[in-house]
């Protein structure tokens, strides 16, 4: 190793990163969550070779049929088969709140750096959007965006991801305000390295454990969030299967087909619960001081 | 009176007839068959039958939407003429088995040529406001309608109308520019407002806070929660025996349904879950009416579309479709196939020998293959380079009909079409239909006058509102106006019957099915109808109710 | 002092500037307007829907209806509603806003009294068996999604139990269930909330001295540690308040309440213009004046934050 390279601190160097290791797994509740969302992640790569029928096949007469040995969760209100639309949903549930999250982060850590790196008017100005995209309901915007683009996976997706950056903005603007006058970063800049190889190299992978952390308990908020789109009838549209979607089909069946309601929900719950212990066993693990935040209606 | 035919004699021992035993009967006495048409008309009937009615309670019904205004030009949407028609009444009414009934008027005289219909109007009848309901009433509401300046939704049903004279107190004459076969059944039954009390506050208040002749007067209204109506005492058919009706929003089908299970609603406006109709129709404890829908229910097409401007593509979608299945899977059984624009409870204009397209998936592929359509990659057929495939958007939310979009998908796609689906704002569909910017979509439309009027000029003319497929016509086009100017029933019934048969051939839209119209009622009101053919109008006559 | 608020209030009037601009270029984005709604199947001709139309003024070009609609908001007029022809919009924000506030407090003061002690409690006995009952219920309730709970409470009390009505506010008994639900959501997000900033208040300095000087932990905690705890929870509430509607539209949705949430949402399917309008514009006021009102007490507060 170079003296320069010593100098820096690079967090998620091997020691560090077992040592995080050792924490996330003291968490059980937050191990839960990890193997679930892999077991997800499994789900939703291969659905076709997981789930028993098709998604989209439409079996004639069975609407609403209860649960039997070759339909374990019997049908939907068509004639589905729900065990395989739950499979299939997952890719949905996942392809959102890991895309939404993704636009978000991007967008928020680019927003938050340049606020707080550059200072004065220009973090002013962003502070203000942020203040008021944090403060200003995303349901109500996301119903008016969507009633405006149309509904589509791809509308969720970029409405969601676009609307929800504020919130890591402002953690990471806050860290980079406290990173920009730590003594390393006063020493590249020394060396003479520049604005960009400062912000990149030596402020962002400082700032990205809280906002992992932060992402982890975003994703559930999401995955809400485009069921409650779904419910609103402004979410992924058929004859794609989504949780949400299922779940407003069997809200309206609630009395007759309970079981229609039932998996898409317990799915969603199952999974945001894995997401946010996750993210709690991480905030543990990362970033102790991390505080709170998770999940805006 | 010079031209009029007097029917009184006619009409004394004729009770709720079918139309065409009244025009034998009509023909019988000598009556014309155009007075007869025009005049088909009949006292209400007053229910004496069974115990004698109770004094008291409140009906509670439910539904789906709010009641966004009272005033008697917003009866458009269903909530909202429920509430309307229990304020207000109007010169004659179409009742619930489609008989032209004569309510405020207690005689009508139409001229054999259709060019004026004489109203002699029933004396010592109260507005709610305790004035007396004269001609002048008349005149001041069908004048309203008729002048443009007001842009009323019903000012259309005006538009033959020459003019509105009082020869005396209790006299209304309307003299018609040119004949117009519909005005009885959708003009006269506009209902009426107070001239003074109307003018002086303005149609804009009027709205929120109306005055009317009929049974019940307006208690409370909050348009997104409820509504409440109390018994108007001097009402002039006597003081209905129930105190209140009160409508409740519910937008949820389920919520419905538990609230009419639990009792804690009498009946439910908007209908249910198939599942529940059914349910509730074979339980004792409930009264159950069930009658066609007059709407059909359908896709419409683009028939600008470039691929869906081929007859025989829109003919081989309705052979790819099993409607019955869609009937059966997603409705269990509770509606009919549709064959036309007509729906079979229209019996005297329903036209049996239409063109037909049966379920064949071999017929679609060939029809498609002779349009020249070649099957290509994925499955979805090409021609000239151009995939075959469309969008049809479906209304926001409509948990009802999506899952007949989603079937259809899998039928049309088993015959090389691809049809995409999407949702849209209700208000995106109606508006972005009749100008062509949507491909197809699907939802349930009248294309007919409605209250037994079958004039659908509104749905099917060139430019007209409602022509939501751009269907253009050249025939069409010349027997609409004819079929309003003719004024003989029997000349009428050919006119139609070739619409419904060019309809068939042409399949502008994709009929579907024609839903079976529950009105489920709690047994503890009492007082009901023993039959009725439709089931929209069953509730409005809730003054003849009570509760036992 | 003076100078901070004059430039906020500036900065906010800017930002529900652009949010009415952005709100109308929206509504007016969405093809159609509510006048074929109104109409509903009643029969009609294009010409008549044209006159209505004209009537309601659609046929003016889009930027001088925002002027009109701009020049009557700043006027305290917030127009009319096309769908519930003529009422004023005002009139049908604060009907629906009254049912939007009862919902909100009652749910948001229940939520205060469970999430406190038991976010303290927890936190005072963090990695307890009592913490990680507290952790995995608040998750829980961050994890269902509303709108399922209220399906089942609907099923269980209205319908298999009959003690609750399904739906609308007959009486106080029409309250039960949403609010329960709003409860079981918002109680988990403050109880986490709550937690978090008590274990970071046991960490600080001034507590371990406090500790130090021994002061039984009971008071040390009560005294100390919950007071500056309290502080980040008061900001995010404050900063939330824009959230009680988006909270409640799925709430109001399912129990059928005439709600400003409900009255949002169905205004958006109509295109019901100047109601989605009027309601977006008097969120984001909400909004502004939240915030700056919230630095205010923060910064009153907390004397370690400096305004200005």
């Amino acid at each position: 190793m170079t003296q320069r390279e010593t100098a820096i601190p690079e967090p998620y160097r091997r020691s560090e990163f077992s040592r995080a290791w050792r924490r996330f797994k003291r968490y059980r509740p937050g191990l839960f969550g990890m193997f679930f969302i892999l077991a997800l992640i499994v789900l939703a790569t291969i659905p076709d070779l997981l789930s028993p029928h098709s998604h989209t096949q439409i079996f004639r007469g069975m609407r609403g049929a209860p649960p039997s040995w070759s339909h374990p969760l019997g049908f939907d209100h068509i004639g589905r088969d729900m065990l395989s639309r739950t499979i299939w949903g997952s890719r949905v549930a996942l392809i959102v709140g890991l895309l939404a999250t993704g636009i978000s982060v991007v967008v928020g850590v680019a927003v938050g750096a340049t606020s707080g790196y550059l200072g004065g008017r220009v973090d002013a100005a962003l502070s203000r959007v942020v203040d008021t995209l944090m403060a200003f309901p995303i349901l109500v915007l996301l119903i008016t965006l969507s009633a405006v683009l149309g509904p589509s996976l791809v509308t969720v997706v970029v409405i969601i991801g676009l609307t929800g950056w504020a919130q890591y903005a402002r953690v990471v603007r806050a860290d980079v305000l406290s990173l920009r006058e730590r003594e390393y970063t006063l020493a590249a800049r020394a060396a003479g390295a520049g604005d960009a190889r400062i912000i990149f190299r030596h402020i962002l992978p400082n700032v990205m454990g809280p906002v992992i952390v932060l992402a982890s308990l975003g994703i559930g908020g999401i995955i809400i969030l485009e069921s409650a789109l779904s419910f609103l009838g402004l979410g992924v549209q058929p004859p794609t299967a989504s949780w949400g979607g299922m779940l407003s089909d069997g809200r309206a069946f609630i009395l007759i087909y309970p079981q229609i309601a039932i998996a898409p929900g317990v799915m969603i719950s199952l999974t945001v619960l894995a997401f946010n212990l996750l993210g709690d066993g991480l905030r543990d693990a990362l970033d102790p001081r991390q505080k709170d935040a998770s999940l805006d209606g | 009176m010079r031209n009029g035919v007097k029917l009184e004699e006619a009409l004394r021992d004729l009770d709720s007839t079918t139309r065409r035993e009244f025009l034998k009967k009509a023909a019988a006495v000598g009556i014309t068959a155009a007075a007869a048409q025009a005049v088909l008309l009949k006292e209400p009937t007053v229910v004496t039958a069974g115990p004698s009615p109770k004094r008291g309670g409140t009906i509670r019904i439910l539904s789906h939407q709010e009641v966004a205004s009272l005033s008697p030009d917003d009866i458009g949407p269903t909530m909202q003429w429920n509430i309307i028609t229990q304020i207000h009444n109007a010169l004659v009414e179409v009742n619930d088995n489609f008989v032209v009934e004569r309510v405020l008027a207690s005689n009508v005289q139409a001229a054999k040529d259709g060019s004026s219909y004489t109203f002699n109007l029933r004396k010592g009848v109260k507005f709610q406001d305790g004035t007396e309901f004269t001609a002048d009433d008349v005149k001041y509401t069908f004048e309203f309608h008729m002048n443009p300046d007001n842009a009323t939704v019903m000012g259309v049903q005006f538009k033959a109308v020459d003019k509105v004279e009082t020869p005396d107190k209790y006299t209304v004459v309307v003299k018609m520019k040119e004949p117009n076969a519909a005005f009885l059944r959708l003009g006269a039954t506009t209902f009426i407002v107070p001239a003074r009390y109307h003018g002086r506050i303005g149609e804009k208040a009027y709205k929120a806070a109306p005055v009317g002749t009929g049974a019940f007067r307006l208690r409370e209204w909050r348009p997104a929660e409820f509504t409440v109506v109390e018994a108007f005492d001097q009402h002039f058919r006597g003081r209905p025996n129930v105190d209140f009706v009160r409508q409740d929003v519910v937008p949820d089908p389920s919520v419905r349904a538990i609230a009419l299970r639990t009792g804690t609603a009498d009946s439910s406006l908007w209908p249910l879950l198939s599942e529940d109709n059914l349910r509730f129709e074979a339980d004792p404890g409930y009264t159950t009416f069930r009658t066609s829908s007059l709407a059909v229910n359908h896709f419409p097409l683009n028939n600008e579309h470039p691929i869906l401007s081929d007859k025989r593509v829109r003919q081989a979608m309705l052979h790819a479709i099993d409607r019955q299945r869609q009937i059966d899977d997603v409705f269990r059984g509770t509606a009919s196939v549709a064959h036309s624009i007509f729906p079979p409870a229209l019996q005297y204009w329903y036209e049996k020998g239409v063109k037909q397209y049966p379920y064949s998936v071999d017929r679609a592929r060939a029809l498609m293959e002779e349009a020249g359509w070649r099957m290509g990659p994925g499955g979805v057929r090409v021609k000239d380079g151009q995939r075959c495939t469309f969008t049809c958007a479906v209304i926001t939310g409509d948990r009802a009909r999506r899952p007949q979009a989603e079937i259809a998908q899998q039928e049309l796609a088993a015959v090389g079409i691809d049809m995409r689906i999407v949702e849209r704002p209700v208000a995106t569909i109606l508006s972005q239909l009749p100008r062509g910017e949507l491909d197809a979509s699907l939802f349930n439309w009248t294309y007919n006058g409605g209250g037994g009027e079958p004039d659908p000029s509104a749905t099917l003319r060139v430019g007209a509102a409602r022509n939501f497929s751009r269907f253009k016509n050249q025939r069409v086009e010349e027997l609409l106006p004819a079929g309003l100017r003719e004024v003989d029933p029997a000349k009428r019934k050919r006119i139609y019957s070739e619409v419904q048969k060019i309809v068939a051939e042409e399949v502008p839209f994709l009929y579907i099915m024609y839903w079976d119209w529950f009105v489920i009622i709690n047994k503890r009101i009492k007082g009901l109808p023993t039959s009725t053919q439709s089931g929209s109008t069953i509730i409005r006559d809730a003054y003849k109710w009570w509760i036992e | 002092m003076l100078r901070y608020l004059a430039s906020r209030l500036m900065q906010g009037a800017i930002v529900i500037l652009l949010v009415s601009v952005g709100t109308f270029s929206m509504m007016h984005l969405i093809p159609g307007d509510p006048v074929d709604l109104m109409v509903g199947e009643a029969q009609i001709t294009q010409e008549q829907l044209d006159l209505i139309r004209k009537k309601w003024g659609f046929d003016r070009p889009i930027h001088e209806q925002y002027l009109a609609w701009i020049g009557n908001m700043a006027r305290g007029d917030f127009g009319q509603s096309v769908v519930r022809t003529g009422v004023p919009v005002r009139v049908m924000i604060g009907e629906a806003a009254v049912v939007t506030a009862k919902l909100n407090l009652l749910a948001f003061f229940i939520s205060i009294a469970l999430a406190l002690p038991f976010g303290i409690a927890a936190a005072v006995r963090r990695y307890s068996g009592f913490d990680y009952a507290v952790m995995v219920s608040s998750t829980l309730g961050l994890a269902l999604p509303n709108f399922w709970i209220g399906l089942m409470l609907i099923v269980l009390f209205s319908l298999l139990l009959g003690w609750l009505p399904p739906f609308g506010l007959p009486s106080w008994k029409g309250y039960v269930l949403p609010v329960a639900v709003i409860v079981a959501n918002q109680t988990a997000l403050l109880a986490r909330m709550m937690r978090a900033s008590t274990i970071e208040g046991i960490g600080e300095d001034y507590v371990r001295t406090a500790r130090a000087k021994g002061l039984a932990e009971g008071v040390v905690v009560s005294r100390h540690v919950v007071r500056n705890a309290l502080l980040p929870v008061i900001t995010v509430i404050g900063y939330r308040i824009a959230f009680l509607l988006s909270g409640t539209i799925v709430i109001e949705n399912v129990f059928a309440l005439p709600g400003l949430g409900q009255l949002f949402i169905e205004s958006v399917n109509r295109v019901d213009y100047q109601v989605v309008q009027a309601i977006v514009l008097l969120l984001s006021v909400l909004v502004v004046l939240g915030n700056l009102i919230t630095d205010l007490v923060y910064g009153y507060v907390d004397p370690r934050i400096r305004i200005g």
